[in-house]
């Protein structure tokens, strides 16, 4: 019996251990990405792998004078932007009255368009774009990723709207409050972090999505993603460079997830799970 | 008197609540409309699409079902199921034991950290285009970092995306890096939700650990299982990013995907027709999977 506190103890280190392990299996290859990408360019391939250097950040230089790296850069902030704010501005509401009204079908036709492949919205949308001359416009490419950004934004704010007691909202009924100022005035306010989170995902999964600029976008609007395909052809045997830009393209992303990292995952699960 | 002014304030109440009706109808209606142009209209399009055929010149043609017989006899098509189930069964599985695994581990630790938490995260919420790349780096077959530690220790290397034969354990490998981390975190939280008095109840009754894992804890996480299943499968049924960046389908055909099929059946060779039918068949199977494990966490609530 006087055994079980050490091995209680023993137990714990064991888990902090394999917790530790975890974590380097985890961020190993990240810091190997940022790692190639100040690498000088003979020592990148070098074999075996070297991991002491002297760090440059000539591949960065390398990456901006060869690629026209800033202006995709631009598009994905013109498509993330446009789409995130296209979700929130239409998912906001609709997050309210479904919220409110307890009529949930608009809320599971977003969800449908979250689950089926991407393909199947891209095929009619590139015959029907192609028929209006969309092809290759900004248009068609915020309106095609507001269709990744507004189930987000709908499903994370579903459960922040339905956390407010319904008296607060009688309440302002009585005081004659109309239902739309009620959501501006009274519902917003209270759901901020909601929004936040939203936003913040909204962002994310625009930034990173892939699919629909492969097709939707030309030489002058394709987002950073699209032009990671390119980068991934050209740049086979300039890995140092390869990796800066892999490594500029993540940053936007994790830097705003670790913002919001403490609500995030309940609001990933699209309304599956309470955090 | 009375009557008329109860029927007075009766019609007050119902204009007004008319009026809510409308303010309310107003505020979904943005949602709704953008939802039935961008997808309910798309979607009824590619069922007529499917039953079109495109020519080389892009002249098209009414096939009625031609396009759905030409699946079932297409070699392709089946083989695309298969790399599709495989890379699914293989990754979910990996992810839900490594996911639950890591879930319990979280937990024994008690607090998690923000740096711990950002740590877990990082992962998937990097662009899954950027995660190929960097573990196209990685695995090398020749160059890159992997086979360098696995020959140092004395493990024979691999061709890992280049061999035919490993590229789809290696992509369900690199998927379950990515996601993983998201599987334990949703666990987690169903871990954190669990009453604490079935523990003590559990420890009273002079339970092993191990027993009350396998007698308590997991028929009670079964429910949040089954909903990472439901998040995880509706992604791995369609995968695309990953592939697309790292093999496109390759080498050969070994990690053609029907998503990735259905892609290149459209925009590289512009068969619009058939790769509708092919993308419609891909979308029964996931929204079948989804609502079978739908049932399936009916039935194992609590």
């Amino acid at each position: 019996m006087t055994s079980m506190p050490v091995s209680d103890a023993v137990l714990r280190r064991l888990n902090t251990l394999q917790l530790a392990l975890a974590g380097i299996i985890i961020m190993a290859p990240v810091a190997w990405m940022v790692l190639s990408s100040f690498k000088p360019s003979f020592e990148v391939t070098a074999y075996p792998p070297s991991l002491i250097f002297s760090p440059t950040a000539e591949n960065y230089g390398e990456l901006i004078k060869t690629t026209p790296f800033f202006s995709y850069a631009v598009n994905s902030l013109i498509v993330t932007v446009g789409s995130a704010g296209i979700g929130l501005i239409f998912g906001i509401p609709a997050a309210f009255a479904v919220s409110w009204t307890r009529i949930s079908w608009p809320a599971i036709l977003t969800l449908a368009a979250r689950m089926a492949p991407g393909t199947l919205f891209l095929l009619p949308w590139y015959v029907m774009f192609r028929q209006v001359g969309l092809i290759g416009s900004y248009t068609a490419l915020i309106l095609s990723h507001a269709v990744i950004t507004l189930p987000i934004v709908i499903w994370v704010l579903l459960p922040s709207f339905d956390n407010i007691p319904r008296s607060v909202f009688e309440a302002a009924q009585v005081d004659g409050c109309s239902v739309t100022r009620i959501l501006w005035r009274i519902a917003l306010p209270l759901v901020g972090s909601g929004v936040a989170v939203a936003a913040i995902l909204a962002f994310v999964f625009s930034w990173n999505y892939f699919l629909f600029a492969l097709v939707l976008s030309n030489g002058d609007t394709k987002t950073l993603i699209a032009a990671a395909f390119n980068f991934v052809g050209e740049g086979s045997t300039q890995w140092g460079v390869l990796m800066a830009a892999a490594t500029l393209i993540a940053l936007p992303p994790l830097v705003l997830a670790t913002l919001v990292q403490r609500w995030l995952v309940a609001g990933l699960t699209l309304g599956a799970v309470k955090g | 008197m009375v009557a008329l002014e109860t029927a007075v304030i009766r019609e007050g109440e119902t204009s007004g609540q008319n009026q809510q009706r409308l303010e309310l109808a107003a505020l979904s209606a943005p949602a709704v409309l953008f939802t039935i142009g961008m997808i309910a209209f798309p979607v009824v399009y590619t069922v007529w699409l499917s039953f079109q055929s495109f020519s080389s010149t892009g002249k098209q043609s009414f096939v009625a079902f031609g396009n759905y017989a030409k699946l079932i006899s297409d070699n392709e098509f089946w083989h695309g199921l298969w790399v599709t189930l495989a890379l699914y069964l293989l990754s979910l599985l990996l992810q839900l034991v490594l996911g639950v695994w890591l879930a319990l581990a979280l937990f024994q630790a008690e607090r998690l950290s923000g740096i711990v938490r950002s740590l877990f995260i990082s992962p998937f919420m990097m662009p899954p285009v950027v995660a190929g790349m960097m573990w196209l780096v990685i695995l090398d077959p020749s160059l890159g970092a992997a086979n360098y530690i696995l020959t140092s220790i004395g493990l024979p290397s691999s061709d890992w995306l280049a061999s035919p034969t490993w590229v789809i354990p290696t992509i369900a490998l690199i998927d379950t890096w990515q996601w993983a981390p998201y599987v334990a975190l949703i666990v987690l939280g169903g871990l954190q939700s669990l009453p604490p008095s079935v523990y003590e109840a559990a420890q009273i009754d002079g339970a092993s650990p191990f027993k009350t894992l396998q007698r308590i804890t997991l028929p009670l996480l079964l429910p949040t299982i089954v909903t990472a299943t439901i998040l995880r499968s509706v992604d791995l049924l369609r995968f695309f990013d990953i592939i697309y960046i790292t093999t496109q389908g390759g080498p050969g055909n070994a990690s053609n995907t029907l998503n990735i099929y259905g892609f290149r059946a459209g925009f590289e060779f512009f068969n619009i027709g058939y790769a509708s039918a092919l993308m419609l068949t891909l979308t029964t199977i996931v929204f079948g999977a989804v609502l079978a494990f739908n049932r399936l966490r009916g039935a194992v609530a609590w």
